[in-house]
């Protein structure tokens, strides 16, 4: 199918992109990539008179690390992430999450703040930058903020970004020694079924752990109650508390049947992905090493 | 060069770098494009269809309705006269074209349709086989015209007042009887899905009226289907309606016959202008997919492991056209068999209007749906005697000369040799692999194809040596221009480069039944072979009348020919003969009944045959099989290009592993919820197998030059049932269900466990 006619903007400085957005209002809407918004716009889903293209505005560009951040500009593709060395370095889970998205040609086009703003459930990187304690940075005309990933995302195609903001960058805490992340997913068809984000953090003997599962809800979904009762567990004995509290935790989740799978299936499956993301974030943590493919 | 890195094939290098013409390429001057409205609701009677505001808009120049084509003979179907050129009255499943715009460009044709208003008043629909054939389910459809010997030999047989299409039956002994005096009998029900046939080129046609003539541009693999279904609708001679067949992108039976031709010829027909009409895969879903299928197979045996009887019955959802189903139905009966001895069998197969997508034929039509059941069963059988399931059907294995059916042609192969190849083949990948984890599966496959033994070809030998090759056979990927030109090379004794394929045009190439069933190589072949004589006794004749040449003695060599130890060109003769240095020499083969002294008549021209083992892991904990092995193993006869020949057997297998693994086109409320590209997944080369086998035997048995038989369908046969029996046989859990999701297989092994 075909898009409708609309008006194609190029600006190249951010203050650019403010106007225009003010200009045009609801007709408007900016794109990167344009993996998702180009779908949308040729299935007639959505429809804008303007179009604005961010692929100049160099301020959203880039992947740098800032102090004890690696900050990762709107404009850095799925693709650019997976194969920065910068990425590789200080953020290896987050690298690997990366390579396994989509296929090569939606990496090398679409955006992590892409698939961010858009917030389709079936996703891999919010569950992820949620357990690895990230944050999304918002700009306006008037100000820039900064909301934890774990909040960013409220719903289905919905987030708390306010019409004139954009996203303009993602900050990832460096991952340090002794702390390892490991993001895991499964599904037989496109986009994943269920995704498990775990992190471990050793911290002078005491032992936390972060658990957060995606896709099979329509927002990233903080396993909470399993951290809490894990807390301080050692991680060799994590294999005789764990599977309980697994289970019990992923039977409570509210999942939906579809064409991924039943509920009780997704459910199982979010189960076992806690528990394998959790050994593998693990064993990263320990210093093993461990291929992320 | 080898014969691997020199494939015959000069289409190979245009194609990657991207200079091959496909339909979509061409552009006909004049020409408008067309786009279809399509229903959204799966069955309703049209009350009225508001086009006023769609024509309003400019560039739009014209819009088909049912309305404009009361005047043509607007029903048409292969085997039954159930379908209209475009929705009349009435429409039957989601999808189904509805209207059609012409514009000055694609983009503005869209933009019309939705301007366009249609009031539906909607009709109670059927989606399920089984719930079609209910007393009281919706009626899909009035009573039509079934036509005799129009495009399969024979007719459809549907019941009047009924949803079914097509019925087909077949006994040989007495299968009640025999099943009394088994020891044991098994039964048990098998479904298989509506998949999609996803060639890459979605269907495309570009159609034009000029006089009194009609040329089209088709994407369909039977252009002389589609030349005589459009001289029906229209009323037109054969002759002053001329298909071009350009290099189509994949088919799959997804393009047999006739499918959106018609309809492309109708807005061409009222635009008095060219038009162009290029689908989106979407829209390609919703034109054609193979036949789901429901196969209950009862099997009688001896506790010793003989087969005494088996009973086949096969209920096929045939969708809201019957289209090929029909023939469909009559070779998933006939597919059941096997490679086995089966003294009491009885077959029967129904196939049913739905309000779905029109089931259509699909790479080895109805085999997969039935060997996925019998093969099956085959090893549930094998398991409950406690017999190895290679040696049970051993012990039942026809061996070469022995018949499958009395009224069919023997078997033409050896399966025990396929099957032992395979397994040796497993073992050697399996000892290099160090694999000692995973579990294998197999199973057998054997069709009836080549359907039609009527086909012809024209050589022109022109006084230069060089040489036209003019058929329809159409080149759909699979190679086959490469293998004409070789074939014609060889019987002609001339170099490769002197060959030359035409592009198909009914216009000039003579009559074939068309590009299916793993028929081209095999029939052109034959009909080269046919016109090389014809060339050969032409020359011959020249030969003897300006050099008194013995007649007899005059053979063909390189760039002329040779008689006793005297050698002409052709120019030498035709320049003598003709007296002009200047002229050609036509060639025309023929096949038909009575070809090769009538041995081409009974069915099937050669068995189709394939053995397939695949050696599987299964993650217990999400379901999901990963193949990490698997060797198919077939006698085609002979090869001719190695290169394409061990890639139509992997393509069919990876194909197979779609509808093993994930692929079903899944209905809700009578629409189709994945028919998209993003949700209806198709293997992708990640999955496909680590290590995979391709061993073609040439035995040179098979009816073809050089004793070659046909192929590219056969290996789509086996894989499904190996990798469910190799499910079974590793993990315990037998599904009776395609697709193995990773869902269905944890389901199995936990309720295994469980129990
Ligand atoms: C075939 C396919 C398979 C996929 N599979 C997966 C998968 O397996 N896992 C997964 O996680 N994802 C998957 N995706 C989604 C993919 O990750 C996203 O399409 C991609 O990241 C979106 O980035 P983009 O730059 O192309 O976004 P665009 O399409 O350009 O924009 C998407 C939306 O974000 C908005 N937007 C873009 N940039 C900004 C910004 N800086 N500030 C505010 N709003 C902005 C746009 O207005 C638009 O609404 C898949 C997509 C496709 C098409």
């Amino acid at each position: 199918m075909f898009l409708a006619p609309f008006k194609h903007h190029r600006p190249t400085e951010l203050s650019a992109v403010f106007e225009a957005l003010a200009k045009y209002g609801d007709e408007a809407a900016v794109y990167a990539g344009g993996t998702e918004l180009l779908l949308a716009l040729k299935a007639r889903v959505l429809r804008y008179e303007h179009l604005i293209d961010l692929k100049r505005v160099r301020e959203l560009a880039g992947i740098k690390v800032d102090g004890e951040e690696l900050v990762i500009g709107a404009l850095a593709t799925h693709h650019e992430i997976a194969n920065s060395a910068v990425v590789k370095q200080h953020v290896p889970a987050y690298a690997a999450l990366s390579e396994g998205i989509a296929n090569i040609r939606v990496r090398s086009a679409g955006t992590l703040a892409g698939n961010l703003s858009f917030s389709e459930p079936h996703s891999d990187p919010p569950s992820l930058l949620a357990a690895m304690g990230a944050s999304v940075t918002l700009v306006s005309p008037q100000a820039r903020r900064s909301v934890p990933a774990a909040e960013f995302i409220v719903g289905e195609f919905t987030t708390v970004r306010n019409e004139d903001e954009l996203i303009a960058e993602i900050r990832i805490p460096l991952t340090r020694a002794g702390e390892g992340y490991r993001y895991l997913k499964f599904g037989h068809l496109e986009r994943p079924a269920v995704g498990a984000s775990a992190g471990c953090i050793i911290r002078g003997g005491h032992t936390r752990y972060r658990l957060w599962l995606g896709a099979l809800g329509d927002h990233p979904i903080h396993a909470a109650e399993v951290e809490d009762a894990i807390a301080g567990v050692p991680v060799a004995l994590l294999p005789d508390v764990l599977p309980k509290l697994a289970v019990s935790f992923a039977s409570k989740i509210s999942a939906t049947s579809d064409l991924h799978g039943s509920a009780d299936y997704k459910q199982h499956l979010a189960s076992v992905l806690m528990q394998r993301a959790l050994a593998a974030a693990c064993a990263a943590a320990s210093g093993e090493r461990v291929s992320h493919a | 060069m080898s014969d691997r890195l020199s494939p015959p094939n000069p289409d190979h290098l245009e194609k990657v770098t991207g200079r091959t013409q496909f339909i979509t390429d061409i552009e006909v001057p004049g020409m408008l494009h067309g786009k279809v409205l399509r229903s959204t609701v799966p069955h309703a009677m049209i009350k009225s269809i508001d086009v006023s505001a769609a024509l309003a808009i400019p560039g739009v120049v014209a819009v088909l309705t049912g309305a404009d084509i009361v005047g043509l003979n607007h029903h048409w179907g292969p085997s039954l006269k159930d379908r209209p050129l475009i929705a009349i009255d009435r429409v039957r499943y989601v999808g189904e074209p509805v209207a059609m715009v012409a514009a000055e460009n694609e983009r503005i044709a869209e933009e019309a349709l939705d301007a366009i208003v249609v009031d539906y008043e909607l009709l109670p629909f059927v989606t399920e086989a089984a719930e079609a054939l209910e007393p009281g389910a919706p009626l899909v459809h009035g009573n039509h015209e079934a036509i005799k010997d129009f495009y399969f030999k024979g007719e459809a047989k549907p019941v009047a007042g009924t949803n079914i299409f097509q019925r087909y039956a077949y006994e040989q002994g007495d299968v009640e009887k025999a099943f009394a005096e088994s020891d044991r009998c098994f039964e048990s029900k098998y479904e298989f899905p509506m998949v999609f046939h996803y060639a890459m080129e979605p269907h495309c046609v570009i159609a034009s009226f000029h006089g009194d003539s009609l040329t089209l541009w088709s994407c369909g693999q039977s252009p002389t289907a589609v030349q005589k279904v459009l001289s029906r609708v229209f009323d037109m001679p054969l002759a002053r309606i001329r298909i071009i067949s350009p290099h189509i992108g994949g088919g799959f039976g997804g393009k047999a016959s006739v499918k959106i031709d018609p309809l492309v010829a109708a807005l061409a027909w009222k635009l008095r202008r060219p038009v162009r009409v290029c689908l989106s895969i979407s829209e390609s879903m919703l034109t054609a997919r193979r036949l789901s299928a429901t196969v209950h197979v009862r099997t009688g045996v001896r506790n010793d492991g003989t087969i005494l009887a088996k009973s086949v019955r096969v209920l096929m959802n045939g969708g809201a056209y019957a289209d090929t189903g029909p023939a469909v139905a009559v070779k998933a009966a006939n597919r059941a068999i096997g490679p086995y001895r089966i003294p009491n069998l009885s077959l029967e197969s129904v196939a049913v209007y739905t309000n779905t997508v029109p089931g259509a034929a699909f790479r080895s039509i109805g085999g997969p749906q039935a060997v996925w059941a019998t093969e099956s069963q085959m090893d549930e059988i094998a398991e409950a005697l406690g017999l190895n399931p290679a040696e049970f059907r051993n012990r039942n294995l026809l061996r070469r000369g022995e018949h499958v059916r009395a009224d069919l042609r023997p078997i033409d192969v050896e399966m025990g040799e396929a099957m032992d190849i395979a397994a040796q083949e497993m073992s050697r990948i399996k000892a290099l692999d160090g694999d000692n984890i995973t579990y294998d599966g197999t199973a057998l496959g054997i069709s009836d194809p080549g359907i039609m033994p009527v086909a012809s070809v024209v050589m022109r030998l022109k006084i230069d040596g060089s040489v036209a090759v003019i058929s329809n056979s159409v080149e759909i990927g699979q190679g086959v221009r490469g293998v004409l030109r070789k074939l014609a090379s060889e019987q002609l004794n001339q170099p490769i480069e002197a060959i030359e394929v035409l592009t198909p045009d009914t216009a000039i190439a003579p009559y074939d039944w068309g590009t299916g069933a793993s028929r081209s190589s095999l029939m052109m072949g034959l009909a080269i072979e046919d016109a090389a004589r014809d060339i050969l006794s032409q020359v011959a004749e020249i030969a003897e009348l300006v050099f008194s040449a013995d007649p007899a003695a005059v053979r063909f060599c390189e760039g002329g020919i040779i008689f006793g130890n005297e050698k002409k060109t052709f120019s030498e003769l035709l320049h003598t003969y003709y007296g002009i240095d200047s002229g050609e020499i036509v060639g025309v083969g023929r096949v038909t009944p009575y070809s090769n002294g009538g041995r081409l008549a009974q069915a099937p021209l050669f068995w189709e045959t394939a053995a397939g083992q695949c050696a599987i892991a299964v993650d217990e904990e999400t379901g999901e099989i990963k193949v990490r092995h698997y060797v198919s193993v077939a006698d085609v006869g002979r090869v001719v290009n190695r290169a394409a020949a061990e890639g139509q057997d992997e393509g069919a297998s990876m194909m197979a592993f779609g509808h093993t693994l994930s692929e079903e086109l899944v209905y809700q409320d009578g629409q189709p919820i994945n028919a998209t590209m993003i949700d209806y997944h198709v293997p992708t080369i990640d999955k496909a197998p680590e290590n995979f086998v391709t061993v073609l035997i040439e035995s040179g048995t098979g009816p073809g030059p050089g004793g070659m038989r046909g192929m590219g369908e056969g290996a789509i046969l086996p894989v499904a049932p190996a990798i469910a029996n190799a499910l079974a046989a590793g993990y315990g859990a037998r599904i009776r269900e395609l697709p193995l999701t990773p869902e269905r297989v944890w389901r199995a092994i936990r309720e295994k466990r469980g129990s």
